[in-house]
């Protein structure tokens, strides 16, 4: 396949506009600005594209909503807070190739009519706020951002606002909080922010890869694009690969590739040539799959009927030499620490979860340990304010599903069996 | 109309709501913690989840608007099952502590575990520990108690303004804190107490010492303290007053209270209350600080009651009934101030009857009456919330009045323009827009003010008068920056956002109203207001100054302000209480102390008032008094001006006894007996007096009185304890609005002006401290505990004066040390004292001028020298 959001990332000097330039960047900014609006939120909807983010939603449905609101100015945010444990998909283009979601971000601005966006950018990344703000001011300089892009007499302002370092600031109502400087908690949903975001008006907040696939969008044309991948889904997805196979890393290929090729053609199969034992297919977030499980076509359709979510497309490869009961542990204890405290459900189950968890890990679990995490998971599940908690849970109930006997061990054992060999 | 159905039945309503509001209109109870009526919604706590048909996931009902034909379910298992879950969860970090717990009993998440909690925790780690904060004198903070619900948090900011706590940290770390640490600095309003749902926030004042299910009584009464008049409602047992509490839905408060009304109760049960009449012992010059055992003897009621008597009828009879005088109390009822004043007219015989609203409220009020009508300085005071700009001028409307600055603080909250003039404080976190003139230059300022307002809106004729007083002021924008220094466009933005407002407000307070040329401001103010068609609230500290003015404790006007001076009236009221009425007009009170000194004064009543604390040279108030030959002073405490009494009256306070207060709006409410203490009421005092001089004052209770009140005032007509119940009986009543008869507007010109290099005197009006009353209450006391001199960074720098240090403040009357605090947002060369602090009060270093046309005392321009005492803090404590 031809890579699409990767297409220059072998070149060492991918992030410099020039460079961009030279590889056919910038080409469908103005092609887009001599469109209408409209036109280019009619493409998107052609291609079919879906929000990269975890969600699926369709992005042309989200854009029709916040232009259907009369309020202005309008926004448009970047959720760049890549946070999702597992995941580095964002990564490659905040570094490599910032000006594809540059372009991507003009294009989509005018398409919503929204002059000023912003990109909220993980704490983590300090190379990548660097890097972004180069290249933002190399956009500037080539008049591909200010008050007369590509001299069509559109306005598009960007700047990058750096983010503290919390998970729950990647839920779209809280990184709004963020960015407005209060703190990060998720927001009451209606009224969305299509319609009521940004300091009270319409906002777009799109995943970096979401708005990467926009220029080629433009470029190609939504039917072409929708060629690639599945009819449900179509256009290329970043796959990130990490854990125990011979070649981790991010890969772009077409939406739907199979888990089981994405693992045993792409990455070269199982490191050391173990077996495999469990495999988080779309971030920690996402129901962990047993080695049977995993011939399943990776999109947002076709994961939920084999049990799973596409998520973020972070697949977290396990081999036999894992404990699963301390992988459990660890995300719990990772949720705990990213509980932002304003439900009750999330703020107090996590906690608690991570603590029973620990118990077993340490050899202090008892009779009854595994009926009460899913006790108190189930009392998480579905009621909590955003879906942080309900991905806590999910883990402890999904890692418990499929992989019980080894929870029923360690108790019966007093020990982990991993660990101590 | 939106059509849903709760548990099977059918609700109709006119506008979309939330399910829980649709819910409870249908008397259907779903569980809230997190949810409060008065706060914007949050959806955290999760109690109110619901099922909700066609819709996947459980939905919170204080959050979830109606929507036509929606089917929702309350009470199934599986809700059940979620609540015990969401209550299981609140409690594994819960202390379980209620055997212990003051909120116990009324504690919102007690009540619900115990109607849908878990029989039995599951819960076997450790629990979160926190260690209680009790390092704030008056508010505990439990913070292992939490639930996070952030009502608090809400209160706070959104309702109250003051962001002073946050929750801090995340997740299960969550607990919620102050900005300051460990002890607040804030309004301590206490109305993050009141909606805290657990003991997590909680008063210090009644910690331990009662049950909840104890209190034997809960008195619905109106705050002593300022003018707003707010309904407070007293917890009772054993005649001792447990907790001040708000209530929600009452008239002008709706739930809030301030510091002082909620803290500042506990001087009812203070030790140094009077508790039986004092005759002198001591001769008249002795020192002020004299042990009170060697100043007076304890006497019977009756003796003391017939020796003023004989003393007042003696004096009477000696030098004239106009050589005796009378001064009436803002903190007293309507009742007692009616039946006073009746008692010097009746009685006594003379019109000698005045009060502390002297100093600015009575001559101010008079004045812009005079200008619009009478009661045009009653407006409501929610109303300051819908107004689309507020001007305020002269004060700090929140600390001054501070349920009423919160309207303006939500005033600004909805988008609505405050502009100051000056530094307002209180406002100073609400977008203000602010013109800061030099000091004492507001005259030119607010001509400019008029003179551009006058050409952009135009004279429309309504009030000729007005007009003819204004037309000819031509003070340019340049001409202001010149004088005051304000930028011309600066100004000219000012101007244009009045221009432009189509509801405005305007608040006024003393330092406008306490100045040189303060009649002139008014009428510069009067025509702003006259040009932008705004509401005047003058603002008011004392709980019942309107009141007592209504009842006519005024030297030249009648109950309902019928002037002495004109025979009709007069006429009128003479065959009301069947006596002749004196048809010369009486003293103000300052009149009073010149004529105390000058010796044509021989005898002075004062009825809970404190003049030779609260009046200006109160120095020279003091050796008035001291010439006097018979002074009786009835009050709750043994006061400065008690000290040199003949007689001394203890009489019952607020919470004693039954009346009326009327506020700042002219909302007539009822003030009710909470607290049972052996004694007398002031107008029963004066009763028993005036029976004893042969007169006929017989009541046979307060309503009684009121009865009369609405018989003889014509703003009472007919007005009744039941017609005033539920405190919505607001000017004109049911009598017929007034207007006073009108005489030509006069004023005067102000003739200060600041010099370069020299410090002046300016009067702190602390928001926890009013007059000497809120210094015997021992919460506010802890609050602010003393009296400072605050003074800008530039002038301690000047001086090389540090926080703590103790300066040496003389005036030209006086002399006072006090300790040093500095103020980093002051940029005035003024020393701000305080008048709150017995013997430290700002008034005793202040000589003053007579306003002309208002009659209350100019307190601006008073030059005062400031230096570094040698004296250490520590000794100038006590």
């Amino acid at each position: 396949m031809e890579k699409v959001l990767l297409k220059n990332i072998d070149n060492p000097n991918s992030a410099d506009i020039n460079e961009y330039m030279k590889a056919g960047g910038y080409r469908s900014l103005p092609k887009a600005l001599a469109m209408q609006p409209k036109e280019i939120v009619e493409e998107v909807k052609k291609a079919g594209l879906r929000g990269r983010g975890g969600a699926g939603f369709p992005v042309a449905m989200k854009w029709t909503f916040a232009s259907a609101d009369l309020k202005f100015p309008k926004y448009l945010l970047c959720n760049a807070d890549e946070g999702e444990p597992g995941t580095f998909k964002d990564r490659p283009l905040l570094e490599r190739n910032p000006h594809l979601l540059i372009e991507g971000m003009a294009i989509s601005g005018y398409a919503l009519s929204a002059e000023y966006g912003f990109i909220y950018l993980r704490g983590e990344y300090p190379e990548a706020k660097h890097i972004l703000n180069r290249a933002i001011v190399q956009a500037y300089e080539n008049g591909m951002l200010g008050d007369n892009i590509a001299g069509k007499g559109v306005k598009f302002h960007l700047a990058v606002h750096q983010g503290a370092g919390a998970y729950i600031c990647g839920e779209e109502t809280a990184l709004i909080e963020s960015l407005e400087g209060d703190k990060g908690q998720p927001r009451i949903k209606p009224p969305f922010p299509v319609n009521v975001g940004v300091w009270s008006k319409p906002t777009v907040v799109n995943n970096v890869e979401t708005l990467s696939n926009i220029p080629y969008i433009i470029e190609a044309g939504g039917e072409v694009y929708a060629k690639i991948g599945t009819p449900d889904c179509p256009g290329p997805k970043l796959y990130c690969v990490s854990g125990h196979v011979e070649k981790p890393g991010v890969y772009e290929l077409p939406m739907g590739t199979s888990l089981c090729d994405i693992i045993h053609t792409h990455c070269g199969g199982v490191k050391g040539g173990k077996n495999l034992k469990a495999v988080i297919p779309g971030g920690i977030s996402t129901p962990v799959l047993p080695p049977d499980k995993i011939d399943c076509a990776m999109d947002f359709v076709n994961m939920p009927k084999h049990g799973s979510m596409l998520g973020s497309g972070a697949v977290i490869v396990m081999d036999e030499t894992v404990c699963l009961v301390k992988v459990c542990h660890r995300a719990l204890k990772f949720f705990e620490h990213e509980s932002c405290g304003k439900c009750t459900p999330c703020r107090e189950g996590t906690g608690w979860l991570r603590s029973i968890l620990g118990r077993i890990e340490n050899g202090e679990g008892t009779e009854g340990d595994i009926d009460l995490l899913l006790a108190i998971s189930g009392n998480i599940m579905g009621k909590t304010f955003c879906p942080l908690g309900d991905g806590a849970a999910s883990v402890v109930q999904n890692f418990i599903k499929h992989f019980r006997p080894e929870f029923e061990e360690h108790i019966k054992r007093a020990k982990c069996e991993m660990r101590d060999a | 109309m939106i059509t849903i159905t709760i548990n099977g039945k059918e609700i109709k309503l006119e506008k979309p709501v939330t399910v829980l509001e649709a819910a409870r209109s249908a008397g259907i109870k779903i569980p809230t913690l997190c949810w409060h009526e008065q706060l914007e919604k949050y959806g955290g706590c999760r109690l109110c989840l619901v099922e909700v048909e066609k819709m996947p996931r459980l939905q919170t009902a204080c959050t979830l608007m109606v929507t036509d034909g929606m089917v929702v379910k309350t009470e199934t298992e599986g809700i059940a099952e979620v609540r015990r879950g969401i209550l299981e969860f609140l409690l594994i970090n819960h202390p379980l502590d209620c055997p212990y717990c003051d909120k116990a009993g009324e504690c919102e998440l007690q009540d619900l575990v115990e109607k849908y909690g878990p029989a039995k925790g599951r819960y076997k780690e450790k629990k979160r520990k926190v260690t209680e904060s009790l390092e704030d004198p008056v508010i505990v903070r439990n913070m292992e108690r939490c639930i996070v619900c952030t009502r608090c948090v809400r209160m706070c900011e959104g309702v109250q303004g003051a962001s002073a706590i946050d929750v801090i940290n995340r997740g299960g770390h969550s607990h919620v804190e102050p900005f300051s640490g460990g002890r607040y600095d804030c309004e301590y309003c206490g109305n993050c107490v009141s909606v805290c749902p657990v003991g997590a926030i909680m008063s210090r004042l009644h910690r331990h010492s009662y049950r909840p299910w104890q209190v034997k009584d809960e008195i619905e009464t109106v705050c002593p303290y300022c003018a707003v008049g707010c309904t407070v409602v007293a917890q009772v047992r054993d005649d001792v007053i447990l907790r001040v509490v708000p209530k929600i839905g009452s008239a002008v408060n709706n739930g809030m209270l301030c510091s002082r009304g909620r803290f500042g109760y506990e001087f009812v049960g203070s030790k140094e209350r009077l508790t039986t009449p004092l005759i002198r012992i001591a001769p008249k010059d002795s020192e002020l600080r004299t042990p009170n055992s060697e100043l007076f003897r304890e006497a019977t009621w009756e003796e003391a009651i017939s020796l003023v008597a004989n003393k007042l009828s003696d004096v009477k009879a000696k030098s004239g009934s106009d050589a005796i005088a009378g001064i009436a109390s803002a903190r007293c009822t309507n009742e007692d101030n009616y039946v006073f004043q009746k008692f010097m007219r009746a009685t006594i015989g003379t019109n000698n009857i005045d009060s502390a609203a002297r100093m600015g409220f009575a001559g101010a009020q008079a004045f812009i009456e005079n200008i619009f009508g009478q009661g045009s300085t009653a407006n409501i005071i929610s109303g300051l919330a819908n107004s689309d700009t507020v001007l305020v001028a002269g004060g700090d409307p929140t600390t001054v009045n501070p349920i009423l600055g919160l309207q303006v603080r939500a005033c600004a909250r909805r988008g609505g323009n405050i502009l100051t003039i000056g530094e307002i404080k209180g406002l100073k976190y609400f977008s203000p827009v602010k013109v800061g003139p030099f000091l004492y230059t507001e005259e030119a300022l607010l001509e400019g003010i008029v003179n551009i307002l006058r050409d952009k809106k135009g004279l429309s004729g309504a009030n000729p008068k007005l007009e003819a007083m204004i037309k000819d002021i031509n003070t340019s924008l340049d001409d202001v920056e010149k004088k005051c220094g304000v930028p011309a466009e600066e100004l000219a933005r000012f101007v244009d956002i009045l221009a432009a407002s189509a509801t405005p407000a305007l608040l006024i307070g003393k330092e406008i109203v306490q100045s040189s040329g303060a009649s002139y401001k008014l009428l510069l103010l009067s025509a702003i207001n006259y040009l932008f068609n705004g509401r005047i609230y003058l603002l008011s500290e004392r709980s019942n100054e309107q009141g007592m003015l209504d009842m006519g404790c005024a030297p030249d006007l009648l109950p309902g302000y019928r002037p002495v001076a004109y025979t009709e009236f007069r006429k009128r009221y003479e065959n009301l209480w069947d006596t002749e009425i004196n048809e010369k007009a009486g003293l103000t009170i300052f009149e009073m102390m010149d004529a105390a000194s000058n010796g044509s004064l021989k005898a002075l009543y004062v009825m809970g008032e404190n003049p030779a604390f609260n009046l200006p040279n109160s120095g020279a108030v003091e050796a008035a008094l001291k010439n006097l030959e018979f002074l009786v002073v009835q009050d709750i405490f043994l006061n400065e001006t008690a000290q040199l009494a003949d007689v001394v009256l203890p009489s019952l306070s607020w919470a004693e006894k039954d009346g009326t207060f009327t506020n700042m709006e002219r909302r007539i409410q009822r003030v009710r007996k909470a607290v049972h203490r052996e004694g007398m009421e002031d107008w029963k005092i004066i009763a028993e007096v005036a029976k004893n001089m042969g007169g006929k004052l017989n009541y046979s209770d307060a309503e009684s009185v009121f009865h009369e009140i609405s018989g003889v005032s014509p703003l009472h007509r007919n007005l009744t304890y039941e017609d005033i119940e539920d405190g919505h009986a607001i000017y004109p009543y049911k009598g017929e609005p007034l207007r006073d008869v009108m005489e030509e507007i006069r004023m005067s010109k102000g003739n200060v002006a600041c010099s370069e290099g020299k410090l002046y005197l300016g009067i702190e009006r602390p928001l926890f401290h009013s007059g000497t009353l809120s210094t015997k209450a021992p919460a506010l006391v802890k609050i602010y505990p003393r009296a400072v001199a605050r003074i800008s960074a530039e002038t301690a720098a000047a001086l090389l004066l540090d926080e703590g240090d103790v300066a040496r403040i003389t005036t030209k009357t006086g002399s006072l040390e006090l300790p040093v605090a500095i103020d980093k947002t002051a940029d005035f060369p003024t020393v701000m004292l305080t008048n709150n602090f017995e013997g430290k009060g700002a008034y005793s270093l202040m000589e003053y001028e007579i306003e002309p046309i208002l009659k209350s005392p100019c307190l601006d321009g008073i030059e005062i020298q400031v230096e570094k005492s040698v004296r250490l803090d520590s000794e100038v404590r006590t």
